[in-house]
């Protein structure tokens, strides 16, 4: 019976290369599709994340409900041993949050003070990129301060100048001292940039007598994928610690919001796509079939039973489908890792924001971009080639077999 | 990600002589009363060493200040201790204030959107301490009798007119009968709960004058926080060098 | 109409399945073009509406400097002459003028630093959403000066209610001097986004000017235009019309450039995912072209065999392409149009259950848009043409033996 496929199939040789053809571009195209909508979201909630928060964020217990200074891990240690021990982590950052009154010359404005630990804070989310003027924290701390840009406007603070921070301490007593601007760092939100100032990590625990605590610890994973599993198993190993494991869809939740929204709509589209597909191959099939009617009477007047014929058709289409398959995947496969390793750039100039940078676009090569359209191609095929099949089983030679 | 600012360490104009200008009331003896509680410690001008506790769930500490204050609006203060703070100063005139850092030898000003801060980390807010307070102005004032009345001491309701920038639904003055000074000040919110308590001990003579000379606040919406504050020596009405109350001055450190 | 014409529009009448199977192959590809593009119209409204419409709005005026110092002293100037001028804009749909300034909102418990925003209540209603979240009290009922609207967190910090007493500070624009008021909370909204729910205050216009000594001046007019891609052409004539006299008229994707590089990202995989879509379009029409002409060797055989030239042939074969074309096209952009209009009557609903607070935009809708109904169809007419030339001329080519023998 196969043997009979593949003799029918290579005897109509334009027309089954017709049929691969249509399946086979469904399915690149398709495959092609998950893949740029897989890459684009994760890129953009990669950078988006990657550029401000990280992925993950630990805090001491209630913290974020109600932040206060006190409010501090005192394992930060303990805690960055295990977020090491994870294979999933890829950087974590240690960072001290206060607010202060900062003072320049005649003016003082309130300050949102970033305690950074320079060498992690850059491996974690990038801190260098911001920086668009002057230079970055030296390595050690060396009353050293960076402003967000309207922070320094309003201040009238420029590169240079010595900064005045005043603020009331963890014990209690007044926290005050002068730190030289050495650089301004832009994140894209004006309103962030309005009150932020960035310190050396050390220089902010002794300015607020914090010793070794610390008020948030962002870890970024290896990709965003790995992110949901690497929140579950750091809940798991930080138990013992009185601290607060939340992933992004949580701390950034309006975020993940306007993201759920667009995969929504990218969604449909898929769905679209996958009917459009489908009606493509459901088109090939059933004219494919149909057509042939004449040489279906033609097998039945030999003598074929009708279940023979049935068995035929679902074979041949079948057998096109998963030659279209096996070809459509090797394609996606090959095109989708191609632009996820080269990227396709869409912004000549590039759209670079607070460390953010969006300029090309990747696609994502996972199960899911070669599993659905294979399934969507294989299901279709059958489906719509059941109904003809029926009706050529069913074809009374005499009248089939009229030309026209 | 949160814009919350802690709770600042911003100098404010000590409690030397917050004062309040009489004015007019409906009963002329509960009027009285009301200008008396309200005259305890006002004067021309006046020089007080203090020390100040500050009781929090997540620290204790204590400080010795002392400070001079000339009419309604000029005020000097210095810390003396703890030495890690001491020189520390604030000078206020008006609606202005500045600090000075001996640390970094700066002056910086505060901006006023600040001043409504907690006072030092204290339970004190500006709200005591800075405003020109017209008591008597701005309340009604009546005697009233709560049901925990103690024998001898006068309960004395004050709430505020209309439209005046007060939080407090009402204060209750409790005041003693035999030599009319506080024994305690509730303040209520809408609810009709007390929103903090303010205790009057240790009645002593300063110069010629007799007030309670410990005062201690104590915030009913933040459980372990409490400030106390001790008067060590309060002059009233000595006559001040003008140039007291300047920048130059706060800068000198002295 | 001439021979071939009729001869071709009876042709594809003539086999009706295999014009079926074409047509709506082709008509449901047309359909999910039309519909998807509508979709992503739509996608995109909602999304600058999620950044735009529960406080900033599409577009805001201030005075140069405003956005980066924030300082209550930078006013938008000439600010009469501008409301007037936007009354009379027929781009802008609503507009409202705001003050805005740090300040300090105290409570019989506590102390909370927030934006102070004075609004005109009428016109503050289009532009933001603080009134469509309301949760206790109303918004700006009746006209008490003394009214504060404030979020759910920011109530709960300082342990208010509806009725309560509040006291705000802020230093007078210009001379830094210190402002206090009473205020009774009228009003609690709840977005259930902590930025707004907390660090946001309302009152009327008249009062926050009074306080802070502007005198009918205001720091801010936000404005949302009657088709929101206006905001999103930066080089609409609207910014330079009215980045006047020491304002700057700014779209949200100036104010919010983050979002926008995000919504370039979208918008570009929308657009790459598009001509995916249209490339298995016309993978379909190509397959199902070559399919029915190629089945019909026979035919073109006989008809050469009875002395219909080969020119003949192409056009029958292209006019019968092109009748065939329109037959799809017409029961496409039917189908288009109905899938666009019950969508758009019921919405497409992504919010997840988990999440499921109050937030307003929760629905998707597509939006019509004229390219739907002429380029779409006009380039499936065209492309399907375009792939009946090369069967055609194939068809005209072929020899009446060889296409005799080629049907068995």
């Amino acid at each position: 019976m196969i043997k009979m496929a593949f003799r029918n199939i290579f005897r109509q040789k334009r027309r089954s290369l017709l049929t691969t053809l249509t399946m086979f571009g469904g399915f690149v195209l398709a495959s092609l599709a998950l893949g740029v909508i897989d890459g684009t979201y994760n890129r953009i909630v990669d950078e988006f994340t990657r550029s401000r928060m990280g992925h993950i964020q630990i805090h001491a217990r209630g913290y974020l409900e109600r932040p206060t200074l006190q409010k501090v891990i005192r394992n930060g240690r303990e805690i960055g041993v295990e977020i090491d021990r994870s294979r999933d982590a890829e950087a974590w950052a240690p960072r001290i949050i206060a607010a202060a009154l900062a003072s320049v010359g005649e003016r003082t404005d309130t300050a949102r003070i970033l305690g950074i630990d320079p060498v992690r804070e850059n491996a974690a989310t990038r801190f260098e990129r911001k920086i668009t003027r002057g230079r970055s924290f030296s390595p050690d701390p060396s009353k050293e301060i960076i402003l967000g840009p309207g922070l320094a406007q309003a201040l009238k603070a420029a590169i240079g100048d010595e900064v005045v921070l005043v603020s009331q301490a963890a014990d209690g007593s007044l926290a005050n001292d002068v730190y030289r601007l050495i650089g301004l760092a832009d994140t894209g939100d004006m309103a962030t940039d309005r009150t932020s100032a960035y310190l050396h990590l050390e220089d902010a625990r002794s300015l607020f007598v914090l010793e070794e605590a610390v008020h948030e610890i962002v870890v970024v994973s290896r990709s965003l994928k790995k992110a949901t599993n690497l929140n579950a198993s750091l809940r798991e190993s930080l138990a013992a610690f009185p601290v607060d494991v939340q992933p992004w869809q949580e701390f950034a939740k309006s975020f993940y919001n306007a993201m759920q929204a667009d995969s929504r709509g990218h969604e449909m589209m898929l769905l679209i796509l996958f009917i459009v597909v489908s009606f493509g191959v459901l088109n090939t099939t059933l004219m494919s079939v149909l057509e042939r009617r004449r040489e279906y009477g033609v097998l039945k007047a030999l003598g074929t039973r009708p279940r023979q014929v049935f068995r035929l058709i679902l074979c041949e289409v079948l057998l096109l489908a998963a030659a279209s398959v096996v070809l459509g995947a090797g394609a996606g496969f090959l095109i989708n890792s191609a632009v996820a390793q080269h990227e396709i750039v869409i912004f000549s100039k590039g759209v670079t924001f607070g460390g953010m940078e969006m300029r090309s676009f990747t696609t994502e090569v996972n199960a899911r971009t070669l599993a659905i359209p294979a399934l969507t191609v294989l299901f279709s095929a059958l489906f719509v080639s059941l109904w003809p099949a029926v009706r050529a089983a069913r074809t009374e030679p005499a009248r089939s077999i009229r030309i026209f | 990600m949160s814009k919350k600012l802690f709770p600042f360490a911003v100098f404010i104009a000590v409690f030397l002589g917050a004062a309040f200008a009489p004015g007019q009331s409906e009963d002329p003896k509960v009027r009285e009363l009301a200008r008396k509680i309200d005259d305890l410690y006002r004067s021309d001008s006046s020089y007080a060493r203090i020390e100040m506790e500050i009781v929090t769930p997540d620290w204790r500490r204590t400080l010795a200040l002392k400070g001079w204050t000339q009419g309604q609006s000029k005020t000097l203060i210095r810390i003396l201790e703890p030495k890690k703070e001491a020189g520390i100063g604030t000078l206020r005139l008006g609606n202005e204030m500045w600090n000075y850092l001996p640390k970094t030898d700066k002056v910086i000003k505060i901006p006023p959107s600040m001043m409504m801060s907690s006072w030092m980390g204290s339970d004190f807010t500006n709200d005591d301490l800075v405003k020109e307070f017209t008591f008597v102005d701005d309340f009604t004032f009546r005697m009233v009798t709560p049901p925990e009345a103690e024998k001898g001491i006068l309960y004395l309701e004050c709430r505020p007119k209309p439209g005046v920038a007060v939080v407090w639904d009402k204060i209750v003055i409790a005041v003693a009968e035999a030599d009319t000074l506080p024994v305690w000040q509730k303040f209520y919110d809408e609810k009709g709960q007390v929103a903090r308590i303010m205790s009057y001990s240790e009645v002593r003579t300063f110069g010629r004058r007799t007030v309670p000379a410990v005062m201690e606040m104590v915030p009913r919406t933040k459980t372990g926080c409490k400030t106390v504050l001790r008067y060590r020596e309060i002059q009233f009405d000595l006559s001040l060098k003008d140039d007291l109350f300047s920048l130059r001055a706060l800068q000198s450190g002295k | 109409m001439s021979l071939y014409s009729r001869l071709a529009w009876r042709n594809i009448f003539r086999n009706k399945r295999r014009t079926y199977i074409t047509g709506i192959a082709v008509a449901v590809g047309l359909a999910a073009l039309m519909f998807l593009d509508a979709l992503y119209i739509g996608m995109a409204d909602n999304m600058i509406a999620a950044a735009t419409a529960s406080f900033t709005g599409e577009a805001q005026i201030h005075g140069r400097d405003f956005l980066l110092a924030r300082d209550a002293n930078l006013t938008v100037a000439g600010s009469e002459r501008l409301l007037a001028d936007l009354r009379n804009d027929t781009l802008v749909k609503a507009f409202t003028p705001r003050t805005l300034s740090q300040g300090m909102v105290t409570s019989a418990a506590n102390v909370n630093p927030v934006l102070l925003v004075g609004v005109r209540p009428d016109t503050e209603r289009a532009l933001s959403q603080m009134d469509d979240v309301i949760e206790a009290g109303d918004y700006f009922g009746g006209n008490d000066p003394q009214n504060i609207v404030i979020g759910r967190k920011l109530a709960d910090l300082l342990e208010v209610g509806v009725g309560d007493r509040v006291v705000v500070t802020v230093s007078r624009a210009g001379s830094g001097e210190l402002s206090q008021d009473l205020f009774r909370v009228s009003g609690i909204y709840r977005f259930n986004t902590d930025d707004l729910d907390d660090g946001l205050a309302f009152v009327r216009i008249e009062k926050a000017q009074d306080m802070l000594g502007l005198a009918g001046r205001v720091n801010e007019i936000a404005l949302s235009f009657k088709d929101p891609r206006v905001s999103q052409d930066e080089t609409h004539p609207f910014w330079t019309d009215y980045s006047t006299g020491g304002n700057e008229a700014l779209g949200w994707p100036r104010l919010f450039p983050a979002l926008k590089s995000v919504y370039q990202m979208t918008t570009a995989a929308s657009l790459i995912l598009g001509l995916l879509l249209f490339t298995v379009v016309a993978l379909g029409i190509v397959n199902t072209m070559f399919m029915s002409i190629y089945e019909r060797m026979f035919e073109f055989g006989v008809l050469r065999a009875v002395g219909t030239r080969p020119g003949g042939i192409r056009r029958l074969v292209i006019l019968e392409a092109g009748s065939l074309a329109l037959l799809s096209i017409a029961l496409g952009v039917g189908l288009g149009f109905l899938v666009t209009l019950i969508v758009s009557l019921t919405g497409v609903n992504y919010q997840n259950i988990e999440f499921a607070g109050v937030t307003i935009k929760e629905l998707i809708y597509p939006v019509f848009h004229l390219k739907q109904y002429v380029i779409f169809p006009a380039g499936v007419l065209l492309f399907t043409l375009l792939v009946g030339l090369y069967p055609a001329g194939f068809a005209a080519r072929m020899s009446v033996t060889r296409a005799m023998k080629r049907t068995m």
